[in-house]
């Protein structure tokens, strides 16, 4: 117990995936590394809700299932509860719990109350609390009235729902929850957020990993989040102070068509733009392409400005919004894409 | 804890993967089918009886019963091979991440998982004996009902350590039905499941007595069709009696070393 002080600390922490392939039957072997996580460093307080945001293969579910103890790390350490992942994995697996998003990690034939008496019965939760703290999380997530029906017949936002009873049937110390909204319905992952911040963080005082590609989800739910790219943490810290940081103070986001390379380039040398970044963007104004620009400025009152060069260029502005930096804006003003 | 977690994998397991009316009515049809495809294999030779050698003993056995005992046991023998399918679904559904992220005690829920499989053969092992004798007419010679206890145990314990771990090793590897699937010929050759032992060639012997079912077999035919004593298959059951702990070692090392493996390799999810 060297690391008592956080909930989570890791340092240094590395991964590797090493994968083997022949050219054909008989062909020697080609060995591929991929560096997925490449010496991270972080630490989460006692009861903090901590956002670990990055893209698809930045490295995010590969952190968590290091620290609930799936997956060993090929250099650093990570601590939790100041129990080593690796040296203390048993001590470790009675004060976690992790939830991931999707459909799976849930057995179909059973019901959901038979799911969750199934993985109290693992964790050792006693016998004669069992009943109720299965219908207290039934109750809590809305479920109580399909507990007893088979889980092939849940929705996907009903099995998500099962999925966060299970991940707090041993009443974990930290949680971890890797994209848990993911493809749930608008309403579902609003209600599902707000369950996480004021029921688990603010009523029940857990410490709470939870990763995202949806930079909004972060920015409603996290006291601080980490930005992982391509197996690195390059920033940490309050959305607030990380914003600060941002060279530029306001961020004009505009749909526009008929953008060309010109125009383009001609935007990031004007005045007062300081930085441009172009985002996809799916759709069609009239039959013609959108494109998204997000350019940042020091002060909206250039917005007119910004906005008649695009009349003054032949392109044709769809939307405009004028904003304070979002996380978006952060992440793609540290990875620069 | 460790019994909770057994009975908790049964209990899940059994519902999870066998209690449905076609798996049970499959499970019944399809040992019998190939009891029965065995034993007429014999019919042309006219005969009624099977003649089998051991401990400088000679044994006349009934035909129906010898054949179908190597059917049944044999089909046990297979179940519990593929018991390691559970882990393989496991992984396909990433339950394999959510039983391992948890405390249990791993050799608790392999034991658990093959025990299932096993309790789902034995609602039919009864019915098909039943059926023997009322159907078939087998000639059952029972001397010492101990003996036979002692071998229906045995053989059965046997085989739920090696189903453990087979379980064992497809945590670690995806190669795992594979194997068990090459493994089901040569082991039904070895055996003795179709021929009594005294026809394999003296050579190939040594491989037969490698095998825990071969000795399965012996006992329980002996005891079961042949009227043996404990004292006339002692050999047998001891010797099942030490493969059983010697698989019982090799599962308790192999669950640890498969969890460790997967967990370097990053094999726990479907890969």
């Amino acid at each position: 117990m060297d690391n008592a002080s956080f909930a989570v600390e890791a340092r240094q922490l590395s991964r590797d995936y090493v994968s083997s392939k022949r050219s054909h039957l008989v062909g020697k072997k080609k060995t591929t590394v991929i560096r997925a996580l490449d010496q991270v460093d972080f630490e989460i307080q006692e009861g903090e809700l901590f956002g670990l945001l990055g893209p698809n293969g930045a490295g995010k579910t590969t952190t968590v299932k290091i620290l609930c103890t799936l997956l060993e790390p090929t250099g650093g350490k990570a601590f939790v509860k100041g129990y080593d992942v690796v040296k203390d994995a048993a001590k470790v697996r009675r004060i976690v719990n992790m939830v991931a998003g999707g459909e799976r990690m849930l057995y179909y034939r059973l019901t959901g109350r038979e799911n969750l008496e199934y993985f109290a019965e693992l964790y050792d939760v006693p016998k004669r609390e069992i009943k109720s703290r299965v219908n207290t999380l039934l109750g809590l997530v809305g479920l109580s009235e399909r507990a007893d029906d088979e889980v092939e017949k849940y929705s996907k936002g009903m099995k998500q729902r099962l999925q966060i009873c299970r991940g707090l049937i041993n009443n974990p110390e930290v949680l971890f929850l890797d994209e848990p909204t993911l493809g749930l319905d608008v309403n579902i992952a609003k209600d599902l957020r707000k369950f996480i911040r004021e029921k688990i963080v603010e009523e029940q005082g857990k410490t709470v990993l939870l990763t995202t590609h949806y930079m909004f989800e972060a920015e409603e739910l996290c006291d601080r989040v980490g930005f992982l790219n391509k197996g690195k943490l390059i920033a940490v810290g309050r959305s607030e102070e990380l914003k600060r940081k941002m060279p530029t103070g306001f961020s004009i986001e505009v749909l526009v068509t008929r953008l060309t390379d010109d125009a383009l380039e001609g935007l990031k040398r004007l005045e007062p733009v300081k930085n441009v970044l172009t985002t996809a963007y799916e759709g069609e104004a009239e039959d013609e392409k959108v494109d998204r620009l997000i350019v940042n400025v020091d002060s909206d009152r250039t917005a007119p400005e910004v906005l008649n060069y695009f009349s003054a260029m032949g392109c044709r502005v769809v939307s405009v919004n004028i904003r304070g930096p979002t996380l978006e804006d952060l992440f793609m003003f540290y990875t620069g894409e | 804890m460790f019994w909770r977690v057994v009975f908790a994998e049964i209990e899940k397991n059994i519902k999870q993967f066998f209690f449905t009316s076609r798996i049970l009515f499959w499970t019944l049809a399809l040992p019998l089918g190939n009891g029965f495809y065995l034993y007429f294999l014999y019919l042309p030779f006219a005969a009624s009886s099977v003649s089998l050698e051991f401990n400088v003993s000679w044994y006349t056995l009934d035909l129906v019963g010898f054949t179908l005992i190597g059917q049944l046991l044999y089909t046990f023998f297979t179940m519990m091979l593929l018991a390691g399918t559970i882990f393989e679904r496991d992984r396909e559904q990433g339950t394999l991440e959510t039983l391992l992220l948890s405390p249990a005690n791993r050799l608790a829920v392999i034991f658990g998982a093959a025990l299932a499989s096993a309790l789902n053969y034995v609602w039919f092992l009864f019915g098909i004996l039943l059926s023997w004798v009322a159907f078939l007419g087998v000639k059952i010679i029972v001397n010492d009902f101990f003996a036979l206890f002692a071998s229906v145990v045995l053989s059965y314990v046997s085989m739920v350590t090696i189903g453990m771990c087979f379980e064992a090793f497809v945590i670690c590897s995806r190669r795992g039905v594979m194997f068990a699937t090459i493994l089901q010929e040569p082991v039904m050759f070895f055996s003795g499941l179709a021929f009594p032992l005294q026809a394999m060639p003296r050579t190939l012997l040594s491989i037969s007595y490698l095998i825990p079912l071969t000795f399965g077999l012996l006992s329980l035919r002996l005891t079961l069709l042949g009227g043996a004593s404990l004292f006339d298959v002692a050999v047998p059951l001891m010797a099942l009696a030490f493969m059983t702990l010697v698989f019982l070692v090799l599962a308790t090392w192999l669950v640890g070393y498969a969890e460790r493996s997967a967990k370097k390799k990053a094999t726990l999810t479907q890969f």
